[in-house]
């Protein structure tokens, strides 16, 4: 058989060529079935999701003690009525941490007076630690770790009595 | 037959000319294509989103460039505190403001004549009185402002000429300021209202015709403008104590959607923030300069039109509006809202428009009027539009490409006019965008197209786009004719949330969707139940109603808005329903 340009390898690079000009001369126009998820797919893009927010929610005593890390999971500790998420401090208060025995409940008392021991925690099924004998310097002292925390972890609840819910 | 290799692979001098032809060809496929304006991964992520919310709300989202943690941009510039700063007397050339050519040192000083003059002519006092302006776009309503706000004189404008009545029931202004073409109604307003008892100052712009003067009745004080403003210029000019930013320098009376009057008090404060806000929306390598001209659709009186007014004094620039703005006008007839009226703000000396605030409406009859124009060209419009709609799809848009000199900037001409050249950007606001409309004006226009959200409350944008995106989230299979194009994240100085957010479903992941309400520096003070009355009785909705914490909100001050919103994943706000 004789090709009309001589050669198979001809013949392959004017398809090419002949293809390539069609799409810079009629490029598509369609438009895509679905939003792309990367902005590699496409310049009209959408992330897959969401920023991940959290919702604040109001715990009590017993519902605050699971998220104590042990499972992998959140690690939640109260100061003062406020719950925080302090997840991003596993190493601290982590299972394995140094405060390891904040995690899940109200810290109130041993934030006020420094201490981790495992008095300053109430048990979980009694009322919370109403804080009446605290002196005025470690209520401040409490407020400051208030403050820390507010600053370096998420705000994500409150802590009320057990029956209140 | 038996084909060996080498028979197969045999090269001739064909071989080496087809093989440079297809290695060009490969280059200028892969390297030609054109760069978007901005990289797609910037618009991934528009907002800057809060890490915690309340139930049955949405998180708060703020503008990703101020962040969660900095403070809202108050002023264009430290020096702006209160209105009168906004006219820099160090810029120094003149520039066209609808018919007059100034300068900021000359427009200071008939500010000031025209202040003196008032002051003493209708015998009004710094922060007693107050004065109702409905004058229609002219420089004299940038003129009455700013004196009377540099009296600390409470100026009162409406948004709609409806509310004229009402307003005048109701709270009684000290003086009028109007033109002399709508006189005539407005004596016979006061005069069906039995008012004449009243005393009344009214100061006209123009010369209103014998017959008319002759009307007035012996309580009503009629004074020509251009008397005060001699006056003023005669004597020593009498200086009132510096406002204060957070002093309140004007109310603005809109109608609700459901019909009821509202009152917003607009302070120093609020406008500056809201002609900060119109100064980000343009990109740094587009900033605006004082070589550009400003024509804007927006009537002066809502808040919007003021902050782009604002903005083109602040920023030097030359400015008009258009036929559609004018409120106040002595036939009852509506301009529609068209190319006509865009070319109607040529028609003062003003340079060619470089930048046009638009409604949605002037944009859909702009938007056809050059595509069409442009299908007058067959063959070459359908290759340029595909061109065209390639290069947007990829996030590139410009004036100058082959495709404009053959066919769009013909169809622009026709058009527009002889300005067509200098359009550099479209800002869209006062209206809901459908969302099949903003690639085509892309196309048409060939500039970047920024779409606003904006409300009769706020001072400025409240949403707008980056002014580089290009973005369309049209697929093959959604009909995008019924939605409205997103509207981009909060502006500079604005922080948004949703209320009546179903919990479970954004949980799961699904767009947050829910009520606006929003806060910030350009957000205004409404006025309260007691202070606005009207024949109906209006309950002023604040904040979230009666479903969510009402107490956090109530202190915090979240303004209701009223638009129905989705949030997309990349931060970008989308109206579901108005």
């Amino acid at each position: 058989m004789a090709f009309d340009i001589g050669t198979p390898v001809n013949t392959a690079l004017l398809l090419f060529i002949l293809y390539s000009v069609q799409k810079i001369v009629f490029p598509s126009t369609s438009l895509p079935k679905e939003i792309p998820h990367e902005f590699r797919n496409g310049y009209s893009w959408l992330p897959k999701s969401h920023q991940p927010t959290v919702l604040f929610k109001t715990y009590t005593p017993k519902t605050l003690a699971p998220f104590d890390g042990k499972d992998n999971g959140r690690i939640l500790l109260a100061i003062n009525g406020t719950v925080f998420d302090v997840t991003a401090g596993r190493n601290f208060y982590g299972p394995n941490g140094m405060y390891g025995n904040f995690a899940g409940r109200d810290a109130s008392r041993g934030m006020a007076k420094q201490s981790f021991d495992i008095e300053m925690l109430t048990p979980i099924d009694q009322t919370l630690d109403k804080l009446e004998d605290l002196q005025p310097d470690e209520i401040d002292n409490m407020k400051g770790w208030v403050e820390h925390f507010s600053n370096k972890y998420i705000i994500c609840g409150k802590l009320v009595e057990n029956d209140a819910i | 037959m038996a084909f060996s290799i080498s028979n197969l692979l045999v090269t001739d001098d064909l071989t080496i000319l087809l093989g440079l032809i297809a290695g060009t060809v490969f280059l200028l496929r892969t390297f030609y294509r054109p760069q978007p304006l901005v990289h797609p991964i910037l618009l991934g992520r528009q907002s800057e989103v809060a890490k915690v919310r309340n139930p049955g709300e949405s998180a708060v989202y703020r503008n990703y460039g101020t962040g969660l943690m900095n403070r809202f941009p108050l002023r264009p510039h430290k020096d702006v505190q209160v209105l009168s700063d906004l006219v820099r007397s160090e810029l120094e050339a003149p520039r066209t403001l609808w018919n007059t050519k100034i300068t900021n040192a000359a427009l200071q000083d008939r500010v000031a004549s025209f202040g003196t003059g008032l002051l003493r002519l209708a015998n009004l006092q710094s922060q007693e009185s107050n004065v109702l302006l409905l004058l229609n776009e002219c420089i004299e309503f940038l003129i009455a402002d700013l004196a009377l706000s540099s009296h600390s004189i409470p100026s009162m404008t409406l948004a709609t000429p409806n509310l004229l009545s009402p307003v005048l029931d109701t709270h009684p202004p000290s003086a009028i300021i109007t033109h002399a073409e709508f006189l005539p109604t407005l004596l016979e307003l006061i005069y069906d209202a039995g008012e004449e008892g009243r005393h009344h100052t009214i100061v006209v712009v123009g010369e209103p015709s014998s017959r008319v003067m002759a009307s007035v009745a012996s309580k009503v004080k009629v004074l020509l403008w251009t008397d005060v403003e001699r006056e003023g210029v005669k004597v020593p000019k009498i200086m009132s104590p510096l406002p204060k930013p957070s002093d309140v320098f004007s109310v603005s009376f809109f109608a609700d959607s459901d019909g009821h009057v509202q009152g917003t008090q607009i302070t120093h404060t609020n406008l500056t923030a809201g002609v900060a806000a119109i100064h980000a929306l343009f990109p740094v390598s587009a900033l605006l300069s004082s070589l550009d001209t400003i024509v804007s659709t927006h009537a002066l009186g809502s808040l919007y039109g003021r902050a782009v007014a604002y903005t083109a004094i602040f920023e030097g620039t030359s400015f008009a509006t258009t036929e559609s703005s004018k409120l106040f006008r002595a036939d009852e007839g509506t301009v529609k809202q068209d190319v006509t009226d865009i070319l109607s703000a040529q028609l003062h000396s003003i340079p060619s428009g470089t930048i046009l605030f638009l409604k949605p409406a002037h944009l859909d009859s702009l938007v056809d009027a050059i595509l069409r124009e442009a299908k007058k060209s067959l063959v070459l419009n359908a290759f340029a539009w595909r061109h065209k709609i390639t290069g947007i799809s990829e996030g590139f848009v410009s004036k100058d490409t082959l495709w404009d000199r053959l066919v769009y900037d013909a169809a622009r001409a026709n058009i527009i006019g002889e300005g067509a050249g200098t359009v550099r950007t479209v800002i869209v606001g006062e209206g809901l965008l459908p969302a099949n409309l903003l690639t085509p004006a892309r196309v048409a226009l060939s500039c970047p197209i920024i779409n606003t959200l904006t409300h009769p409350a706020v001072v400025g944008p409240v949403f707008a786009l980056h002014a580089l995106d290009l973005q369309d989230f049209s697929t093959a299979e959604e009909n995008s004719s019924k939605t409205f194009a997103p509207v981009g994240p909060p502006t500079v100085s604005i922080e948004v949330k949703l209320l009546g957010v179903d919990d479970s479903a954004v949980e799961s992941g699904a767009d947050p969707k829910g009520t606006l309400v929003v806060r910030g520096p350009p957000v205004t003070k409404l006025l309260s139940n007691e202070d606005v009355e009207s024949a109906s009785g209006y309950v002023n909705i604040r904040t979230g109603g009666s479903a969510t914490s009402a107490g956090s909100d109530e202190e915090d001050s979240w303004t209701n808005l009223g638009y129905k919103m989705q949030v997309l994943t990349n931060g970008a706000f989308r109206v579901v329903q108005a």
